[in-house]
Order: C-alpha cells, then structure tokens, then sequence
C-alpha cells in the first residue's frame, strides 16, 4: 500500500552546520519536487519533511533541530532504520521557466527543483536566503548550480533578505517564480508576481497530522483546502481564496495563537 | 419528470441528502468542514470536542493499510470555546447543518461541553461515548455501558438548549440494540452507528514495533462495513430513533446497504481519503439513478426497507 510507513535504513548522515544535517535513504519510491514525507522516529513521533533530493543516490531529507523531535533525530546514524510515509501532495510544476527562491529551510525544496530542473538542461535562476551562511546547506552544490546568496548578517553574498536579489532580475521575459521558506517571504514573492504579472508556485507550511487528506489540521482557512494534499505548493490563483495567510498557525489542537 | 429528491429528516434537522461529514474528518475549523460541503456533504460533524484543547497523540496518528485504515488520533480539539466559534464561522458561511461532537472525561464534562456548544446553535448534537483511542487515558469508553451511556445522554440533553442529540455507539458493547434502548430512554433523538472498530494493531515487521504511537487504533474503511450494517439493522429493530449510518461507505453500493437496513442519513470519513473528495458527488448522482431505475420518488421510502 502505497501511503503505509516503510521502515528503511538510514546510508548517510551529513552534518552541515549547527544544527543541520542531511539524511539519506535508499531509493523506494518516485517523487516531483515540492513534495513530502513522514518521518517516523519509532517511539518519538513523525514529522512531515520536504524532500530535497531524490535519486539513483537515494532520498534525501534535510533537517534542523528545532524541537523534541528534531534533536531526538540527532542521535540516528547510518544503519538506524527510520520509517517514511509518502510522498504527499502536489509539487511544483515542471513547465517554462521558473525563477527559484529558497529561504531558510525552504531551501530543502528548492535544491530539489534546482537539481530536477538542470538534470533537464533547464538550469532556472537561484536565489538562496537564510540569516547566516552556517544556516546554508549544501553550498559547493547550490554554488555549481548557479545559486546566489543573501545572508541577514552579510556573512554570505548580498547583505539583506533574498527578496531583495530578485527585483533586478525580473527584466527578463516573464518567468514563474518558484518558492519555498518563511511565510512573510512567500508573501513578499507573491507580491512581486502581482505587480510584476508573473504566474507564482508557493510552498506553505502548517501543521500536519495525517498526510490523507482527513485530519483537517492542514486546511487552510477561507477555502478550506488541505496543505498535504491540495498543497503544499500552491498554483497563485489557490491563494487567492485562503484568508490565513501570514497569520500564526493553528497548532496541534487546531487553535490559532494570540 | 423531476430527478428523486435526496432530502432525508435527522430529529426534526432537515438535510437535502443524506451525505453527513462524519466525527473526525476535517472537522477542524469552518472552512474544512466547508470544503466538504462544497464537494457534496449535505451535513457536517466537528472533531469531537473537549472542554480544554487537547493535542492527540505523537505520530504516526494513522497507518493505512489495504482494506482500511487504522487510526489514533487521540481526540485532538481546540476546546469548547473555540469550537464554538468555528461552528457560529461555519453557520454564517454555510447552509448545511452542523452537528457538534461532544467528549468528555467524566459526564461533568460532557454536559458542560455541550452547554458552551450549545450557545453557537448547531443543529444536532453527536455524544460520543465511543472513541476506542483513549482507553489508556479515559478508560474503557461509556459505550460499553448502558446505564453509564443512558446517564450521560440525559446530562447532555438536558444541558443542549432543546438542540436534538444523537448518541455515537459502536460494536464494542454487549448488545447495540440495549444501547440504543438506553439512549431513547436518556433523551436521544438520534443515534449514530457505528464508531471506528476494536482498536486495532498493526505492526511495522521492519522496525518490529507496532506503527502507531498509540499502539492500537480504530479501525475504519470498507473492512467494517459489514459491521455496521448488521449495527444499523439491529438498531433498527430496536427502537424508533433515525440513524446515522456510519461505516466504510465508499460507493453508492454501500451507501444503499446502510438504508436499506435502517439508517436515514451516512456518515462518510474513510472514503475521502481512499477516493478523494469527488466520492461524495458521485454517491449522490448514483443514489439519484437508484431510485429512479426503481421508481422511488424519494430517499427516505427505501429506509428500512430490508426490514420489510
């Protein structure tokens, strides 16, 4: 059954930087960019994760410890065996051309946009963003693809938000814009395709229980739809009807906070 | 000539067809209650409501497997008050009745849980006596008992401002129909059948654990279909409250199993996830075509009919 849990075998743990480390897995299953899974720490918990790179070499995951879970994944090594759900819901599509932006954990996506999209010979503009270069994964890679950076602190490329990169290049015939990563981000983005006229591929985030399509706790407010079937990433015209955008999240029981 | 009506009758709550959004599938706010009715729920159920938030279990909540699915979700809700809202956001949104789920740890709970619901107006209250997830916290769930089960539906009656109450039983008891004779005796205006089955297990043979965090879970899907149409028949046969007819309804087919045997209006939850949401318009187009091929004017002349 395809959404049930497969127990597979970590292969490799790559640490990046405090806090932030890779983990690959071998190869069970074919998944487009933009798309999840869940992780299962067995007798911990399970957490919905973006893919940020899926082939021969396997799957893999990237991770930044944030919470009980995340620090709990610190302890896996290669050999551990963790359990994956997935892949859930609707990626970026693949069609014309796109202009990337990641933004902090966002960035996990959009490598695997990037790297999908220069396997086909369509290398699309990349802009990276996160509040300083020790929070940026897989640079050499990201640096080969094309990548250029902004950091909050300056202590990588530009000196300010990654949005902030993106206005001197939108002289270019009309591309799609392409992004994951912090909400008021995608907000600014989606403003810039407004005014811009530039169709837009969002990924949100929200809390997630299910992965189905049947908890409800992923549904956005206004249209109702679900993040993790609907979504994550979002076509412009789906944003349109959802009224919750940039507000706090609902969490776990479903209350919105303040 | 006129396409059938689907319209069916819950105590007194008119619905235009039978397809209810059962206890637990997006029941989470008013705008994922209402993205089910806008792909054809006639009525829609909350998350069963506590009076304090709660969070559910730790992950996995669900482990799908061919035949159903396994749930522990472990009444995750945002606590009376704020479901209030989401049901008063919902009525001024949408025209579908909503019914409020009602859980509680103790019949205290319970009554006060419906009281705070019962200012936002929903149409129908659902007590659920039955969630097969919580026994580790709750114990064994009420439903169990008929006395306890008549005891908290007279509670919860009393406090639901004249609202009607369904009471929410599963196969986890002696006998259904003593049940639902218990629940006509408290009050009940309507009964619900069936709640998900067992609990459950499975086991993951790789990580040799059981997947969900929870260990067991309620069971739902088609594998339980049977099961509550014998629920519904039995109840049925036993006392005079309409039903709720709930259980692993995935097509027209089952859909029409359930009515035959008794009930006058589906709970659909599991189906959602397994066929997406357009299951909901295709039930209602292939119900509309069943009871024009049988020359039936309306939904509620095939209720019951098995019984004769």
């Amino acid at each position: 059954m395809a959404d049930a849990v497969l127990s597979l075998p970590v292969l490799e743990v790559t640490e990046w930087g405090p806090g932030i480390r890779s983990l690959r897995f071998p190869k069970s299953f074919d998944a487009s960019p933009g798309q999840f899974v869940f992780l299962w720490l067995p007798g911990v918990d399970e957490k919905p994760f973006s893919i940020s790179a899926l082939d021969e070499d396997g799957l893999e995951l990237v991770l930044r410890s944030v919470g009980p879970f995340t620090r709990a994944l610190e302890r896996v090594r290669p050999g551990d065996l963790l359990g994956i759900r997935g892949p859930f819901g609707r990626g970026f599509q693949l069609r014309g051309d796109a202009l990337l932006v990641g933004g902090g954990m966002g960035m996990a996506p959009i490598r695997f946009l990037a790297r999908e999209l220069d396997r086909q010979g369509r290398r699309a503009p990349l802009l990276l963003g996160a509040r300083t270069a020790q929070e940026i994964f897989c640079h050499d890679e990201l640096a080969g693809l094309g990548a250029r950076f902004a950091t909050e602190d300056g202590s990588l490329g530009h000196k300010g938000l990654v949005t902030e990169l993106l206005e001197p290049l939108l002289s270019q015939d009309s591309p799609s814009l392409c992004a994951c990563g912090p909400e008021p981000m995608l907000l600014a983005l989606r403003n810039v395709a407004q005014r811009h006229g530039l169709p837009c591929q969002l990924s949100f985030e929200r809390y997630m229980k299910c992965g189905l399509g049947i908890c409800g706790q992923c549904c956005l407010d206004g249209s109702g739809i679900r993040l993790c079937v609907e979504g994550p990433v979002l076509q412009g015209a789906d944003m349109d009807l959802v009224t919750d955008l940039g507000l706090p999240h609902r969490d776990a029981t479903g209350l919105r906070p303040g | 000539m006129a396409p059938p009506s689907l319209a069916t009758q819950l105590a007194g709550v008119a619905l235009e067809g039978p397809l209810v959004l059962a206890s637990g599938i997006l029941g989470v706010s008013a705008s994922s209650m209402g993205l089910a009715v806008r792909h054809g729920a006639h009525a829609v159920t909350t998350k069963s409501c506590s009076l304090r938030p709660r969070k559910g279990h730790p992950g996995p909540v669900v482990a799908p497997y061919e035949q159903g699915l396994l749930n522990a979700v472990g009444l995750s809700n945002p606590g009376a008050e704020a479901m209030a809202e989401e049901i008063r956001q919902f009525k001024a949104r949408f025209s579908a009745p909503v019914i409020a789920s009602v859980f509680g740890a103790d019949v205290e709970e319970f009554a006060q849980v419906t009281e705070i619901l019962a200012q936002a107006r929903p149409q129908l209250f659902e007590v659920n006596v039955s969630c097969p997830n919580v026994a580790a916290e709750f114990g064994q769930p009420f439903a169990s008992d008929p006395q306890a089960t008549e005891r908290i539906t007279r509670q919860v009656v009393a406090r639901a401002g004249g609202i009607p109450v369904s009471v929410k039983l599963s196969t986890g008891c002696l006998s259904l129909a003593e049940m639902a004779q218990a629940c006509q005796r408290g009050g009940a205006r309507a009964i619900t059948a069936i709640n998900t089955v067992g609990p459950g297990m499975i086991i993951d043979p790789q990580a040799r654990r059981p997947v969900l965090s929870n260990l067991v879970g309620g069971l739902s899907g088609p594998a339980i279909l049977p099961l509550a149409v014998k629920a519904v028949w039995e109840i049925r046969r036993a006392c005079s409250l309409p039903i709720i007819g709930t259980g692993g309804v995935e097509s027209a087919e089952g859909a029409l199993q359930l009515l035959l045997a008794g009930a006058s209006a589906l709970g659909l939850g599991t189906a959602l996830y397994r066929k997406g949401l357009g299951v909901l318009e295709e039930i209602n187009q292939e119900l509309s075509a069943y009871l024009a091929h049988h020359g039936e004017a309306s939904l509620p002349s095939i209720v019951g009919a098995v019984h004769g």
